[in-house]
């Protein structure tokens, strides 16, 4: 990575906790013995703020938060393809509202289950491999856009079945693409990164008109005009190794690669050559024995904290909002101690919950500071 | 040693040293202090002499001399002498390194407030959202909402147990049916048993692969996407370790590229300390050391800081003045600029992916004569026509007779007989425009050839129509006499009118009705008139007229604006006035202070002002492309600048100008310009654009290396070695039949028809001269060469084109036969046959074909980013690892790629017994694969071919017997280092 230049330092936050929350488990559950890649609560529909749902294997599964730190095993999803592994969910919505289950993996194939009626959805089949992770825009929650190994990033319209656009080509990433993220406010953007260290900021604004098509579409979905987006606004190179994940905040990025630290970063581009810019990085948040590949880390709704566990099961909360970052908490456990693939908080950011390596699920709750 | 020495007095001095720093505080507080508000409230700010001893830097400066660069003994030694100053500068420098440090920390935290603000508002909408997609579903969903419906369960059972078994522990008795189907998860239950799990069925996945863009024609890699010097690290599937691949050479190479922009920080720095201290070495180097930069990095920066220091004051003005002008006030050359670098002369397009921009300019030697469509011509083009401006205009004049008859009167006798069917032919138009509506039964006689009924246009003609000389007979006579007699003749037409319009415009600029100027330049060109058509004195004027306006092209073989064609395209008396030039020069010592040519030089002067630049230039180029057509130059090349009047008038004033420059001794001006301009007609390449503008205004530039090697040419391949690939093309500039030095030669390649060279040149690649559909055999020249045809070098190579363009009278040979079509161009016109992607019946995908093809036939082409070899071997690497290549040798200098861009055709597997087989084809001076049917292959069939590798560097699974892979070889040079999947 390049010498960060005099004037540009970020401020990194200091490892020691203020103790501001505190967290403790109340309850930790095996769900199988196949790692667990992904949990995700449910932020699209309000009244399932305390459902969440994990994948790991062929699995998918439903779950709700309930008071006195019980889970509830809502519905459970299987694969009947056993070879499947899932890496990635997402809670999506069709245009009425109903809830839908995103779930993608190594087999490529993208399963949208229908929650409201326990049922399999759709299958979009298109991904040349394994999809690494797969987002909803919140704005428009039949929108999602699937990363993938194949090195492409694809937009698809849920309700519909179609794939709208597909971001790859000239501009594209090249290596595998690990994990992307729809910026909150502007509809058009998203941000993805990947195996080639780049951090890539698209615009579908030039390409929206096929969005808008892809919802009143009635033709079969494999005759969509599907759009290459080859060109990318923006490139960062803030990493010198894998990005695995990152996720807007505002208008910043916060994005980790396999340094022990997330970094908060600015993509300052130049109005007139799409492509071009650099990367301002503002702030560091240190994670020790983060150093291994695909830990995702998690926001709670209102972007207050990000929670990331490490590859011996602690997990770190950092303030989002505060400069110099502010550490809230540091989360450990005698019992855990296998690798934390991703996190998540819920809608407060009173429970978090870490699914692991080992197939199980952990739940901390804060503890009312008296 | 100096290093030693240096420090110890470093170290003598340091007791000084707040003294020092405490007198430097007082000389220099200003610039410090106001320049950045802020500075002198925070203590941390100011100079602090207690501090600075346990400053770490200059901590290590004083007690480390064998840290100082042990290569740069002169800086120490320059430290030596000014030690304190140095450790005063050294002070400074800390201190606004800590001030920088502070204000990003303020600057990051301000940032982060504001995006927090920003967020706040963000969620706020995406909570509303969301709590809105409530009621939606409850007021059109009949069907129950079962995710809805377990949770509601779940909190029934939870408020049921909690009441007896509390809280974390609870676990339910597992409920069968629906009616409470959620299980409350204590911390010990697996999951598995809990919940009947609702299975997803099966769906089959693709065979993997990387996302493709499909190509329909080869891509040059452009910079960004090569692999070497890249670092790239891969990971082991199973074992899940990354490996971090990079060789030293590709290291050295990133270090390289690590030259950064001084931030504004480092500016601040720079300046402040200079400021401060003035610019000394002990400064560059401390800084030096604080950026972790080279000195001479800094005192570059520092020499541009003070530029645009300078600059800041006075640009200001100029920056708003750059604002506002456009592209109409650079030159045409400025803007030529990006239409030479980013034009591909051989593709024609804008942004060639191909060829890339920023090509070599090569002019050919031999350049097409002006082109017009000579039907275009008796139309005024629009409503500024000069036709139509000519028109009034010599209405106008003629309405004036006192003026004509005044010059009529100062004519010597001799040009009567020239001057006086002139006058009728005045005096007749106004007359015919009058009759002009009875009149159009002939003018629509002569529609056939005049076109469309304009009533503009035809006012010319009938006035030559009804001369008094010419009877009715003979007006069919020259109906019959077609195009070029009618274009002649109105041509003459204009030609008068338009002198007698300059006239006009003299005496107008002149009181003197008796101007000699005027009058020897009326004569002379009345003179000329007589003096070429004195055995046709007798015949009608329409007679006289007509030959003489198609005169230069006999009389000036040297000027060669007056192409041919031109004669037709235009009305043009500056031919007549450049014919007489001579005469005129002679005449000319008596012009020398002419009030005249004053009154010339004043309308030249008045154009000149409302002409830009650009405009001048791009006439220029239009006389270039069109010859003296005023219509199409302002059509295509002035349209939205000027009129096509205006460029007439331009046309005409620019001749005045260069005669009556001639008489000011300018003689040689004249020549020389139209020597430029007979060259440049003749394309002897003069190179008008400079290549120091081009250098300027690059828009982008992509290096690509030509590597050139001697080589056996390119006919010796074909008949000897077969293995050697082919040599990359690349246009040479030879203005002149190729010699030994042409670049095509010595690489070992033909000339093609993108080459500078005349077409005469040894080295050109004459194409063939096969008779009806012989090209597909060896016989054919371009097929034993293994090029394709073309159209444009071979003689009897073309195809028909449906009529779809117009009348369908374009594009089609009229003499060379009907429904005919060279067979060795299917790259070229792209026909292929229609392949499918599909699973392979062996592995992963594979391409098949729609329809049945016979032994032969052209399938379609194998496309990809052109790399170099180095790349390849890079690329070749990463692929190995994957176990899948679509490398595929092209020639000596590039290598495709399908990985990434490509077409289907990629996917085709290898097979040892194939049914297709591919080739490297010369097309249009590129090397394109083509891949062939080697048998007849039906319907639906799987493509095979042999990717050749190499015998060396063969996959395991595509090895074969080494005496088919010889036999294999002998269909071409195409030996791929092909591909695929296993």
């Amino acid at each position: 990575m390049a010498k960060i230049a005099l004037g540009c330092e970020p401020v990194v936050g200091s490892l020691t906790s203020s103790k501001k929350k505190e967290y403790r488990v109340t309850n930790r559950l095996q769900e199988g013995k196949r790692p667990l890649y992904a949990v995700a609560f449910n932020f699209i529909d309000s009244r399932y703020f305390n459902v969440f749902a994990t994948v790991g294997g062929n699995r998918v599964t439903v779950y709700q938060c309930l008071e006195g730190g019980v889970i509830a095993v809502l519905q459970s999803y299987i694969d009947e393809d056993k070879d499947e592994s899932f890496y990635t969910v997402s809670w999506a919505c069709n245009i009425d509202g109903a809830p839908l289950l995103v779930a993608g993996g190594i087999n490529g194939i993208i399963r949208v289950i229908d929650a409201g009626n326990e049922k399999i959805h759709k299958s979009f089949v298109g991904h040349g491999d394994s999809i690494n992770e797969i987002r909803t825009q919140p704005l428009k929650p039949s929108l999602v856009v699937s990363a993938s190994k194949d090195e492409s990033v694809r937009l698809w319209n849920v309700h519909t079945g179609i794939c709208i656009l597909i971001f790859a080509g000239a501009g594209g990433h090249r290596n595998e693409v690990l994990s992307v993220d729809f910026h909150p406010s502007d509809i058009y953007r998203i941000a993805s990164c990947g195996m080639d260290n780049t951090v890539k900021i698209w615009s579908m604004k030039e390409f929206w008109t096929y969005v808008e098509k892809s919802f009143t579409w009635t033709d079969l979905p494999s005759k969509f005009p599907t759009k290459y987006v080859q060109f990318p606004v923006f490139i960062a190179s803030v990493h010198s190794n894998y990005v695995d994940c990152n996720r807007w905040l505002g208008d910043f990025i916060l994005s980790k690669s396999v340094d022990n630290e997330i970094v908060l970063w600015e993509p300052k581009m130049k109005e007139h050559s799409p492509g071009e810019g650099s990367a301002d990085v503002l702030q560091k948040y240190p994670v020790p024995e983060c150093d291994i590949w695909f830990i995702k880390f998690s926001c709670d709704f209102h972007y207050k904290a990000a929670v990331i566990g490490n590859r011996e099961g602690k997990i770190f909360v950092w303030d989002l909002q505060s400069s110099p970052p502010v550490l809230i908490a540091r989360l450990s456990h005698v019992q855990s101690k296998s690798p934390i693939r991703q996190t998540a908080v819920s809608f407060d950011g009173s429970t978090i919950l870490s699914c692991c390596e080992d197939g199980t699920i952990w739940r901390w709750d804060a503890v009312a500071n008296s | 040693m100096p290093a030693f020495m240096a420090s110890a007095t470093v170290s003598a001095h340091l007791s000084d040293l707040p003294n020092y720093v405490q007198g430097s505080g007082h000389h220099n507080d200003p610039p410090n202090e106001t320049q950045r508000s802020g500075a002198s409230d925070d203590p941390s700010h100011g100079i602090h002499p207690s501090d600075l001893p346990d400053d770490p830097p200059k901590d290590a400066w004083r007690s480390d001399p064998d840290d100082d660069p042990p290569d740069n003994p002169l800086a120490i030694v320059l430290v030596d002498a000014k030690t304190p100053a140095a450790l005063e500068i050294q002070a400074i420098i800390d201190v606004l390194k800590e001030q920088v440090a502070s204000e990003r920390t303020v600057f990051v935290k301000r940032r982060m407030e504001e995006n927090t603000q920003k967020l706040f508002d963000v969620t706020k909408n995406l909570f509303k959202l969301s709590a809105e997609r409530n009621p939606k579903i409850n007021g059109t969903d009949q069907a129950v909402d079962l995710l809805a419906k377990r949770q509601k369960d779940a909190i029934d059972m939870q408020n049921g147990i909690s009441t007896s078994s509390g809280d974390s522990d609870g676990n339910s008795p597992q409920e069968d049916g629906y009616a409470s189907s959620a299980i409350l998860l204590g911390s010990s239950i697996a999951v598995k048993n809990a919940v009947r799990p609702i299975k997803l069925p099966e769906v089959k996945r693709l065979p993997p692969y990387t996302t493709w863009i499909f190509l329909d024609r080869n891509q040059r890699m452009t910079e960004d996407q090569s692999v070497v010097g890249r670092r790239r690290i891969y990971y082991d599937q199973n074992g899940g370790e990354a490996l971090i691949c990079s060789d030293s050479e590709e290291d050295a190479i990133e270090e390289e590229d690590e030259k950064k922009e001084f931030t504004e920080s480092e500016d601040y720095i720079l300046r402040m300390t200079v400021k401060q201290f003035g610019f000394s070495d002990v400064i560059l180097d401390l800084l030096a050391q604080c950026f972790s930069r080279k000195p001479d990095e800094i005192k570059a920066r520092h020499e541009d800081l003070v530029k645009e220091g300078n600059d800041m004051g006075f640009t200001s003005n100029v920056n708003v003045d750059g604002s506002i002008s456009s592209y109409l006030d650079k030159n045409l050359d400025a803007a030529l600029d990006s239409f030479d670098n980013l034009f591909c002369r051989r593709c024609l397009v804008f942004d060639c992916r191909l060829h890339g921009c920023s090509q070599d300019l090569i002019f050919p030697a031999e350049k097409p004569p002006p082109s017009c469509c000579p039907d275009a011509e008796k139309d005024p083009c629009g409503a500024n026509c000069y036709r139509l401006v000519l028109k009034l205009e010599s209405d106008a004049s003629i309405r004036s007779p006192g003026q004509g008859t005044s010059e009529e009167h100062l004519f010597p006798p001799s040009d009567a007989s020239a001057q006086m069917p002139r006058r009728k032919n005045l005096g007749l138009s106004v007359k015919m425009r009058t009759k002009s509506s009875q009149s159009d039964g002939t003018s629509s006689n002569a529609k056939n050839i005049c076109e469309s009924s304009d009533s503009e246009i035809r006012p010319p003609i009938e006035v030559a129509d009804a001369q008094p000389s010419s009877s009715p007979p003979k007006n069919k006579l020259v109906k019959r006499g077609g195009t070029q007699k009618r274009n002649s003749k109105r041509i003459a037409e204009h030609m008068l009118v338009s002198m007698r319009k300059r006239q006009k415009k003299m005496l107008a600029s002149d009181s003197d009705p008796l101007e000699s100027g005027t009058l020897g330049f009326k004569d002379l060109s009345l003179q000329s008139n007589s003096r070429k058509e004195n055995g046709d004195e007798s015949s009608s004027s329409l007679k006289l007229k007509s030959p003489n306006a198609r005169r230069p092209r006999r009389i000036s073989p040297a000027l060669d604006n007056c192409k041919p064609l031109q004669i037709e395209t235009s009305g043009c008396p500056p031919n007549l006035v450049m014919d007489n030039q001579p005469v005129i020069r002679k005449d000319d010592t008596s012009r020398k202070n002419d009030l005249l040519a004053l009154g010339l030089y004043q309308h030249e002067v008045n154009d000149d002002k409302s002409w830009k630049p650009i405009e001048k230039a791009l006439y220029e180029k239009g006389l270039e492309i069109f010859g003296r057509n005023s219509c199409l130059i302002a059509r295509n090349l002035m349209n939205g600048l000027k009129t096509c009047s205006e460029v007439f008038l331009y046309m005409n004033s620019y001749d005045n100008k260069l005669i009556s420059q001639s008489g000011d001794g300018a003689n040689a001006l004249i020549d020389g310009y139209y020597k430029v301009d007979g060259k440049e007609t003749m394309g002897n390449g003069v190179r008008r654009r400079s290549k120091f503008l081009r250098r300027r205004g690059r828009v982008r530039r992509l290096k690509y290396t030509w590597k050139s090697a001697g080589y056996h040419s390119i006919r010796k391949r074909i008949s000897e070695r077969k293995d050697q690939p082919c040599r990359q093309y690349n246009p040479c500039g030879c203005q002149s039949p190729c010699g030994k030095e042409c670049p095509c030669l010595v690489n070992g390649t033909c000339c093609e028809k993108y080459c500078g060279c005349p077409k005469s040149c040894k080295n050109r690649f004459r194409g063939c001269h096969c008779a009806k559909s012989q090209c597909r055999s060896r016989q054919c020249p371009c097929f034993a060469a293994d090029r394709e045809c073309d159209p444009d070098v071979c003689r009897n190579c073309w195809i028909s084109l449906p009529c779809s363009c117009g009348d369908g009278t374009l594009g089609v040979p009229s003499q060379r036969g009907d429904n005919y079509e060279c067979r060795n161009m299917k790259l070229l016109l792209k026909q292929q046959q229609r392949v499918l992607l599909g699973r392979s019946d062996v592995s992963g995908w594979g391409a098949f074909l729609k329809n049945n093809v016979a032994k032969h036939e052209y399938l379609g082409e194998y496309t990809g980013e052109l790399i170099s070899h180095r790349e390849a071997d890079k690329r070749g690497k990463i692929y190995d690892r994957e176990n899948s290549s679509f490398l595929f040798n092209l020639n000596d200098q590039f290598v495709l790629d399908a990985f990434r861009k490509g077409d289907k055709l990629k996917f085709a597997n290898h097979s040892p017994d194939p049914n297709c087989y591919a080739k490297v084809i010369m097309v249009a001076g590129d090397h394109r694969v083509g891949i062939f049917a080697k048998e007849r292959i039906s319907a639906g069939e799987e493509l095979f071919y042999d990717y050749r590798y190499e015998p060396d560097r063969a996959p395991a699974w595509a090895k074969k017997p080494e005496t088919s892979d010889f036999k294999k070889e002998d269909g071409g040079p195409s030996s791929g280092r092909a591909k695929k999947h296993t």
